[in-house]
């Protein structure tokens, strides 16, 4: 028992000579550390493109005419007013090679690049994106839901898109002073 | 045994205690000069190497329709969108479609949230939302706003046309973008009509639209400022295949600074809560002390007297006020002239919409 207290006591004493303090990182140390690799996403968005789940005297199967299948978003920017509607959202949004990295810019834009001389994110638009049967209808309304009492709606347009879009470039967000 | 006890425990506080006193990563106090270095800081975003375009081609399995308006009979309108981009200057009529950016590295188009005790903002105790377009800069260091031939130095827009000698070398992107919309309409029995929209290196600069929380009248207000400037903004009826047919009005070194809303007047959109329609405010123009004035004038107290300087600041800034330049109106090939329309300042709007369907 003596000697295993005095190994314990040894032991503690040793660790004083320990220095694992954390110590700090250098401007010049930082500018060494890069973002190695980004992300890359392909994929499929699909809402409502067979109907929803909702069965009311508004909303109902994709194949009744008379009623809303796709799906519905509603804001109001009074706290007594209407609201303002995207209505019968449907449809699907695939997209292949949509990419986030970051970049370090330091040359090019006209001038600008050498001026500038930091990282952003890098969102890159996809290398294709398709639309099947995407639509949405922009409205306002009298209250949130379409099945209350009274409710009114004014619909200002459909807009209905199909296809393969042309969308290129690269989206670059920083923070500004 | 107790004995052995005790002194673990006292020689565990001094080990634990002891290293400590070499380790000094305590936390420090930020001093007032170190808090003034403390921003609050935005969202910049800028477009790179950017094109847009969509259009409405069932031959190769594209759709962009739209649908639901119906005309004065309550017929409906059918309109195919033909094609929507945006692209590079020099796109002749979205025919082209090279990469163009959008805001610069050094004057971004910026998300913000501005404090509105700041003078610049002008509503105390107000955190202001701010979605802006690249800033305009001080006359004479930027770009002319209108003639991409033009170079540095020239005016007080920051994005700058395509091809511009930069220090870099020569900038094919620039940051103007060429814009169209091209409409096929359908209405009732008659055929198909064109509708085109095209704009050749539009710029944005000093627009911006800000958003807040009005306590009084518990709504969301809005001011919002709108500058475009293009060289040439042309409304066609000609087939997407003959863009450049004369059936056009052009309207060259087109300028429209539209200033709707201010922090003390502000514009408030939103819904009828009856009819469910559109509603479009601007309140009218006041002041809390303006029965200190007499035919406009103080009388002589100091409220009277800020309501005198209220409203002197009212009519003579040019800030609060709209404006529509055409430098050159040009119709069917007909050359009309030049035509403003400047200095429009709104005292109170208040817009309804309604749908006219039975």
């Amino acid at each position: 028992m003596k000697n295993k207290f005095k190994i314990f006591i040894v032991c503690i004493f040793a660790s004083v000579n320990c220095s694992a303090e954390m110590a700090s990182i250098n401007d010049s140390e930082l500018s060494e550390v890069t973002g190695q690799s980004g992300v890359y996403l392909s994929g499929e968005v699909s809402i409502n493109e067979q109907g929803g789940p909702l069965a009311d005297s508004y909303f109902g199967a994709c194949t009744d005419s008379a009623k809303t299948c796709g799906a519905r978003l509603s804001f109001q920017t009074q706290e007594s007013g209407g609201w303002f509607v995207i209505d019968d959202i449907k449809g699907s949004i695939a997209f292949e090679g949509l990419t986030f990295q970051v970049r370090e810019i330091n040359s090019g834009f006209g001038g600008d690049g050498a001026l500038f001389n930091k990282a952003v994110l890098e969102i890159g638009m996809p290398e294709s994106i398709r639309m099947n049967d995407f639509e949405f209808t922009l409205a306002t309304g009298s209250s949130s839901r379409p099945s209350d009492v009274g409710y009114k709606q004014v619909d200002f347009m459909t807009v209905e898109m199909s296809g393969e879009l042309t969308l290129e470039g690269n989206l670059l967000v920083f923070p500004t002073p | 045994m107790r004995l052995i006890t005790s002194r673990i425990v006292k020689l565990t506080l001094l080990s634990v205690l002891l290293p400590l006193n070499y380790v000094s990563a305590e936390m420090t106090s930020l001093s007032d000069n170190d808090l003034s270095e403390v921003d609050g800081a935005g969202i910049g975003l800028v477009m790179d190497d950017f094109v847009f375009s969509h259009g409405n081609d069932i031959a190769n399995d594209k759709v962009f329709k739209i649908s639901g308006i119906t005309d004065s009979a309550g017929a409906p309108v059918s309109i195919n969108v033909n094609q929507l981009y945006i692209a590079s200057s020099g796109s002749n009529n979205g025919t082209t479609l090279d990469p163009v950016n959008l805001g610069r590295l050094s004057n971004p188009y910026e998300i913000d949230l501005l404090d509105g005790d700041d003078v610049d903002v002008g509503l105390p105790g107000e955190a202001v939302l701010q979605f802006a377009a690249p800033t305009k800069v001080a006359t004479g260091t930027g770009y002319s706003c209108i003639d991409p031939t033009l170079g540095a130095n020239s005016g007080d827009c920051s994005s700058r046309p395509a091809d511009t000698l930069t220090s870099d070398g020569l900038w094919e992107n620039g940051e103007r973008p060429d814009m169209g919309l091209e409409l096929e309409i359908t209405t009732g029995t008659s055929g198909p009509k064109n509708l085109n929209f095209n704009v050749k290196s539009a710029v944005f600069d000093g627009s911006y639209l800000r958003l807040w929380g009005d306590d009084d009248n518990k709504k969301m207000a809005a001011e919002f400022r709108l500058n475009f400037y293009t060289p040439e903004l042309q409304i066609s009826t000609c087939s997407q295949v003959n863009q450049a047919c004369t059936s056009s009005v052009k309207m060259q070194d087109f300028q429209l600074e539209l200033a709707l809303g201010t922090t003390f007047q502000p514009l408030y959109i939103g819904a009828d809560n009856v009819t469910g329609g559109l509603t479009v405010e601007i309140s009218k123009i006041t002041h809390e002390y303006i029965s200190n004035l007499n035919a406009g004038v103080s009388d002589g107290t100091a409220n009277g007297d800020a309501a005198a300087a209220f409203f002197t600041d009212y009519y003579t800034n040019d800030n609060y006020r709209s404006n529509i330049v055409i430098g050159k109106l040009d119709i069917g090939g007909t050359d009309l002239g030049s035509a403003k329309v400047e200095g429009m300042l709104i005292q109170y709007l208040d817009v309804k919409f309604r749908d006219l369907a039975p």
